[in-house]
């Protein structure tokens, strides 16, 4: 019972719960650099590390607006598996029907898109309509969607045929000038780090200026209030699963073009745990009601790292699990409300 | 039996309670009043452990407590009733009762529901309320859901009982026999310490007031041996020197002067802005045939259950509905309150804390959410801060809201100015129809005021307002004319003469009671 802490000392305990997420940032940070050093700090390092989490970022970036809402979305995986291999599937049938393969994998990237919108905008209706739950309706999601991508491709792998103009969005990127890596060739900031990071920028934009953005956090905070203020709570809802959506299939679209095929029984799997860990370990609550964008991306970050640190120091994968969980436990301990 | 001493808190900026010393006795009633932010609350809190004194202490038989935590004072026999019912609207009221201390058999492998249903009945019994301890506590009207929460105390044989304004929910009839109910604890001997704003109750059954005002205990009275509440000279209190006490300076009528004349009443009357044509919320209430004019404020009185509220929902589309509603005119049908908002109706729930207002969400943030499209620009894509920030400003201003920092929570604020916050962000969306649903709910003297000065001023501005209340003084006091509902109905109505006329309020309750066949009551 020694939960209450005196009130002279509150500001302390909500500076941590506010800023805990960079102060953690900055630990790790500084733990990878004493440990590894150059290895850590080479740049090139850094870009493998955003590139190889910006899918997840995107989905990440995502969850914050429908867990603001006070909804969640399990389907994100299965979203993001299905999406991308009915936009190679159509992809490729363009290719074999003759189509260029220029309009063919713009014609491909749409549909990995609307696919995902699609499918986001099933479990708002679900969810808005049909009055499920969200966890329950996106638990649905999650188990149909990954058995819809198994029945197109049998359980097995899609390749592209586009050689290489499809994967061009996913393994290339901007150039850097001035930096270079060991091996003297040019760095660049990969396309899926900065469509990262622009829709986490939109993202925090809709929460702190946009009127969609005031009503997710009015509904997340107290839906029964928000519907006595007259607030259009159903397309509100409708929209923030439709717009999940739009996001996972952003993210297949990044995944399914830097491997060039899509493997249906592995792709995205478990990412919705990865994509809410982020979220709750950049502070943002599971009731709802609040929440921040940038919080998500440092989450994201610290995810990355840990993983990259694990790996660096040869830590076994099978340990990686305990440690990231231990830390999402951690995060949320730190970060919970104080009791008054 | 139980007593403050000293007892200091202090939040960041403010101190919410200043050396407050204040003895509960056993076998007293022990009232606490003063307006909102006084420190009613701090201090009730502190006794039953849900913050801590920053100095000072609470002692039982003079042993300072550690009351760290409601379990704390729970142990030390203190029992809090608050505001807001706190029973688990899933398990029965036996179970509810004996949640927390449950009879249990082979070392809590089994619960004994038996001796749970007869513990609840007996209590209940004692309590005189007829409520069946089986039933579950979601299908309790919110009068018998108090009693439950105060059967609960008693079951857990607490001897220090702090009620948080115990009869702000509920009707006359309620009303009293709770206070009977505080009588009768006060007999067995225990420590009750109650706060209202109802100043009658006070007057009428407490042994001890004392006023709170800035944290501080301003004065006492106390019950003299003559039966009359006295001051330190032995002067008899009334209801206006304690109003008086509470905010240190003399008040007028709290009461606007009535303008509407009964020439220009009949003119309203021609043409109304809201008419409701054998109106009904669908199961809930039949047969409602009003009408309201530009600048008419029309009360509507009733008991809780009467089906007032329901009535209310139904008109701006939160329930269904049967009959017509006509609007300028013409017939509508709204099928959620935004379509209401954009006929100009809008309506401010009873339930400030649960629906009025969001109380997580900023000041401004709350003053602007129903009206956030004028101050939005490019479609809603991006929210004008200055406009809004203008907007909240200007309602501040007007409606003398007092809030520091309006960037804040709401839930900082005291009732009365969240109260203004929820008549704001719908006067923002410029209604023609305006329906308060207990208007002053939790809110003390001055702000009621103020309230009701507002009221006056936007009726006077053209505004049509049908007010609902549980408080007859109040409906008596701003109304121009008054309807009474009884079992989802109209039961009658007065007309302004008829409300000025003395004896009014007996009329009132006659029809809300339907004289001799009182059925509506807790049962």
């Amino acid at each position: 019972m020694n939960m209450a802490i005196a009130p002279h000392i509150r500001p302390a305990h909500e500076l941590l719960q506010r800023w805990g997420v960079v102060v953690a940032f900055a630990i790790l940070f500084a733990v990878s650099t004493a440990k590894q050093g150059a290895e850590f700090l080479n740049p090139e390092n850094f870009r493998a590390m955003l590139n190889s989490n910006a899918p997840v970022g995107v989905l990440a970036v995502g969850m914050t607006l429908v867990i603001i809402s006070a909804g969640i979305d399990l389907s994100v995986g299965s979203m993001v598996v299905l999406a991308a291999a009915v936009g190679v599937t159509a992809m490729n049938a363009l290719i074999a029907s003759g189509t260029s393969e220029l309009s063919a994998v713009l014609l491909g990237a749409s549909i990995t898109i609307a696919c995902g919108t699609a499918a986001g905008m099933v479990n708002g209706v679900l969810i808005v309509y049909g009055k499920i739950a969200p966890f329950v309706a996106t638990l649905g999601g999650l188990a149909a969607f990954r058995s819809m991508s198994l029945a197109i491709a049998d359980a097995g792998e899609i390749r592209a045929q586009s050689a290489t103009l499809f994967s061009a969005l996913g393994r290339g990127g901007i150039p850097l000038p001035y930096l270079e890596n060991a091996a003297g060739k040019q760095l660049t900031l990969s396309y899926s780090t900065v469509i990262f990071f622009a829709l986490a920028i939109a993202a925090q934009w809709i929460l702190s200026r946009a009127r969609f953005g005031r009503y997710l956090i009015a509904i997340g905070a107290n839906e029964t209030a928000a519907r006595y203020a007259g607030l259009p709570i159903a397309s509100v809802r409708l929209r923030v699963y439709a717009l999940m959506g739009l996001f996972a299939g952003i993210a297949a679209l990044i995944q399914s073009s830097r491997m060039n095929s899509v493997s249906t029984s592995q792709l995205g799997l478990g990412s919705e745990l990865d994509a809410i860990a982020a979220v709750v370990i950049g502070g943002t609550s599971l009731r709802g009601g609040a929440g921040r964008v940038w919080g998500t991306v440092v989450g994201v970050l610290i995810l990355a790292m840990i993983t990259n640190i694990l790996t660096i120091s040869g830590v076994s994968p099978y340990w990686q699990g305990a440690v990231k969980g231990g830390v999402i436990v951690l995060a949320v301990l730190v970060q919970r409300p104080s009791n008054h | 039996m139980l007593r403050a001493h000293s007892v200091t808190v202090e939040f960041p900026g403010v101190r919410a309670l200043d050396r407050v010393s204040l003895d509960f006795r056993a076998g007293e009633i022990h009232a606490i009043i003063g307006e909102n932010g006084a420190g009613k609350s701090t201090l009730m809190q502190v006794l039953s452990g849900a913050i801590p004194a920053t100095e000072g202490s609470v002692m039982r038989g003079g042993v300072p407590l550690r009351l760290n935590h409601p379990s704390d004072a729970r142990r030390a026999g203190i029992a809090m009733v608050h505001q807001e019912i706190n029973l688990i609207e899933t398990l029965s009221v036996a179970d509810n009762i004996a949640l927390g201390h449950e009879s249990v058999r082979f070392g809590g492998l089994i619960i004994d529901a038996q001796r749970q249903h007869d513990r609840a009945r007996e209590v209940l019994g004692a309590l005189g309320a007829k409520i069946d301890p089986s039933q579950l506590a979601s299908s309790l009207s919110i009068a018998q859901a108090q009693f439950v929460e105060i059967a609960k105390c008693i079951a857990s044989e607490a001897r220090v009982l702090i009620l948080d304004e115990p009869t702000a929910v509920l009707g006359a009839r309620d009303a009293e026999r709770l206070l009977a109910l505080m009588v009768q604890m006060r007999m067995d001997g225990r420590a009750v310490l109650f706060v209202s704003h109802h100043l009658d109750e006070v007057v009428a059954i407490a042994d001890r007031v004392s006023v709170l005002r800035d944290g501080e205990v301003v004065q006492s009275f106390e019950r003299g041996t003559n039966g009359a509440l006295t001051d330190v000279a032995g002067a008899r209190v009334d209801e206006g020197v304690l109003a008086r006490a509470m905010v240190g300076r003399e008040l007028g009528s709290i009461y606007p002067p009535i303008t509407l004349e009964t020439d220009d009443h009949a003119s309203c009357r021609c043409e109304p802005a809201i008419e409701l044509v054998d109106f009904g919320a669908h199961g809930r209430s039949r047969g409602i045939n009003l009408a309201v004019g530009a600048g008419e404020i029309v009360g509507i009185a009733g008991l809780v259950g009467s089906g007032r509220t329901e009535t209310a929902e139904a008109i701006v589309g939160l329930r269904e509905r049967v009959g017509t509603v006509r609007v300028g005119g013409v017939a509508v049908r709204f099928s959620n309150v935004r379509a209401a908002m954009k006929a100009g109706i809008a309506y401010v729930s009873e339930d400030r804390k649960g629906r009025g207002v969001h109380t997580t969400l900023s000041t401004i943030e709350n003053i602007v959410l129903p009206s956030l499209d004028a101050s939005t620009r490019f479609a809603g894509a991006w929210i004008d801060r200055a406009q809004q920030d203008a907007v909240a400003a200007k309602w501040i201003q007007t409606f003398g809201i007092r809030c520091p920092v309006p960037q804040r929570a709401l839930s900082s604020l005291s009732g009365g100015n969240q109260q203004k916050v929820a008549l704001a962000r719908w006067l923002e969306t410029k209604p023609r129809v305006l329906i308060v649903d207990e208007p002053t709910r939790g809110v003390d003297v001055g702000a009621k005021s103020e309230i009701y000065s507002i009221l006056a001023n936007l009726a006077r501005g053209g505004l049509a307002c049908l007010v609902i209340s549980s408080e007859l003084p109040e409906l008596i006091g701003i109304s121009h004319r008054l309807v009474v509902m009884r079992h989802g109905t109209t039961a009658g109505e007065l007309s302004s003469a008829q409300l000025r006329a003395h004896g009014a309020d007996e009329h009132i309750m006659r029809l809300a009671s339907g004289v001799a066949s009182d059925k509506d009551q807790t049962s």
